[in-house]
């Protein structure tokens, strides 16, 4: 998996020059979405689901998550980076050995932030910390729904590609329901730790492709292609040549 | 005799090795399968076997709660924290399993299927039941033996009650919207795996039309229905 994450990210740049080349029709009507779950050592019990939807270089996102930390803003965003695994951090990622993840520490795995999920205004990275426009999780639940968000080309292809990672930022170490601790934030120093770092994240993955081969004709009409090679001439024995010729009628079928 | 798929010609062999008594037997029954299974597993009524025709309900009422909507936040319908299916019961078609295997995306991009008929898959990619957005849920419609648990699929109803009951204890409730055939070559992905995704929705997917000469339903019957309510 992280070997193929790896090739793909290597090969972003060739990726992107076609999608410029090809226009919006790569990525047009493509959609991803995300399972999220608790950022390893965030202490978080919470889970969610989002969808992108991306059209050209505008993307529609729709995100519910819970068992957030309530009343509190909780920083969102698509991380992607054409070097980083494009999936969520492990435990490994610590290298502080603290036991908890800063956002820092996850960038290897999700890459820097490309779209930030305010709720109003500039989504763009400079609003990666615009605090004021993000949605506070009331009761512990967040909501987001928003479109017509611009992304530059290269972002939409790698949302496309499932390169992309989401991420819900805002813990509660100490569990005194509000962001606190002497420990600074690695984004603001202004900021205790825990209200930037990660408590959700999920990886936006493309769904399978096609239909399903949710049948063998055991039981289909007319064929039922395992008897047959069962049968034979046990179906001769047993059941006469009636049976035999009206299988036969509704093989021609189609 | 087992579920396991794909065996015909191996099991065929071995049969046909085997004593004319076993023979007899097997032929019998296969005939009894093969009466019974002559018109293949049932279709959505409403749907012969073109694309996207449907039996549906309008169905959708205006979302419900949406926890304190504060500002500009979503309109979405209930929604639930993640947890896994541990039982799937669909009444009206006599499905009652709780038999879970976890399908995921393959090498080949297309989904995972059960290894039996008598499992139910659940896609991990996906929400949960439950969870915003379409729950995806898939079974074989048979075997090379036989029917498989979701033989009957194709005759669920819209307005029909599907009960999920969840690891954590939860028990839900979903309605069924609308019951289509689609042909496999042009599956509709988005409505499948994304929807609208402002509401908690189920989907339960199956083999369905014509059994081709390369051993294929070249159709799946897709059941889609959404969250009414979780006890």
């Amino acid at each position: 998996m992280r070997k193929r994450h790896a090739i793909m990210g290597s090969t972003l740049g060739a990726v992107t020059l076609m999608a410029l080349g090809a226009g919006p029709a790569l990525a047009a009507g493509s959609s991803v979405n995300a399972n999220l779950m608790p950022n390893p050592g965030s202490g978080v019990t919470g889970s969610g689901t989002a969808m992108v939807s991306v059209s050209g270089t505008t993307i529609t996102v729709t995100m519910a998550a819970t068992g957030l930390l309530p009343d509190q803003p909780h920083a969102a965003h698509i991380h992607f980076g054409a070097d980083a695994r494009h999936e969520c951090p492990v435990i490994a990622d610590d290298t502080n050995k603290d036991g908890h993840l800063n956002t820092s520490e996850g960038a290897p795995a999700y890459g820097p932030v490309v779209v930030s999920l305010t709720k109003t205004g500039d989504t763009s990275p400079a609003s990666t910390l615009a605090v004021d426009r993000f949605d506070t999780a009331p009761g512990g639940t967040l909501t987001y729904e928003r479109g017509s968000i611009k992304v530059s080309p290269a972002v939409a292809t790698a949302i496309s590609a499932g390169q992309s990672v989401v991420v819900i930022h805002g813990v509660d170490y100490d569990k005194n329901g509000t962001y606190s601790g002497s420990v600074k934030s690695d984004l603001d120093p202004s900021l205790p730790t825990e209200a930037t770092d990660p408590a959700l994240c999920g990886a936006l993955l493309a769904a399978p492709a096609g239909g399903m081969a949710t049948g063998d004709g055991g039981a289909a009409g007319g064929i039922n292609a395992g008897l047959i090679a069962l049968g034979g001439g046990a179906l001769v024995a047993a059941a006469g040549t009636g049976a035999i010729a009206s299988r036969r009628s509704r093989i021609s079928v189609r | 005799m087992t579920d396991t798929p794909s065996t015909g010609g191996r099991r065929g062999k071995l049969v046909a090795a085997a004593a004319s008594a076993v023979l007899a037997v097997v032929g019998v029954g296969a005939v009894a399968v093969g009466i019974r299974g002559s018109d293949g597993p049932p279709a959505p009524t409403a749907s012969s076997t073109s694309l996207g025709s449907t039996a549906t309900s309008d169905a959708r009422p205006a979302p419900a709660v949406s926890s304190s909507p504060v500002g500009t936040a979503p309109r979405f319908g209930r929604f639930l924290s993640a947890s896994r299916p541990t039982m799937l019961d669909i009444a009206s078609i006599g499905v009652h399993s709780g038999d879970f295997v976890d399908l995921d995306v393959t090498s080949d991009g297309t989904i995972s299927v059960p290894g039996t008929a008598h499992e139910v898959g659940f896609y991990v990619g996906g929400p949960t039941p439950g969870q915003l957005g379409p729950a995806v849920i898939a079974a074989h419609v048979d075997s090379t033996q036989g029917p498989g648990v979701f033989y009957r699929l194709g005759q669920v109803k819209p307005g029909a009650a599907v009960r999920v009951s969840r690891a954590d204890g939860s028990v839900l409730q979903f309605v069924v919207d609308k019951v289509a055939l689609y042909p496999k070559d042009r599956f509709p992905t988005d409505e499948v795996y994304r929807g609208t995704f402002d509401r908690a929705e189920i989907r339960l997917v199956t083999c369905g039309g014509t059994f081709d000469k390369v051993r294929h339903y070249l159709d799946n019957v897709v059941v889609f229905g959404h969250l009414v309510s979780a006890t």
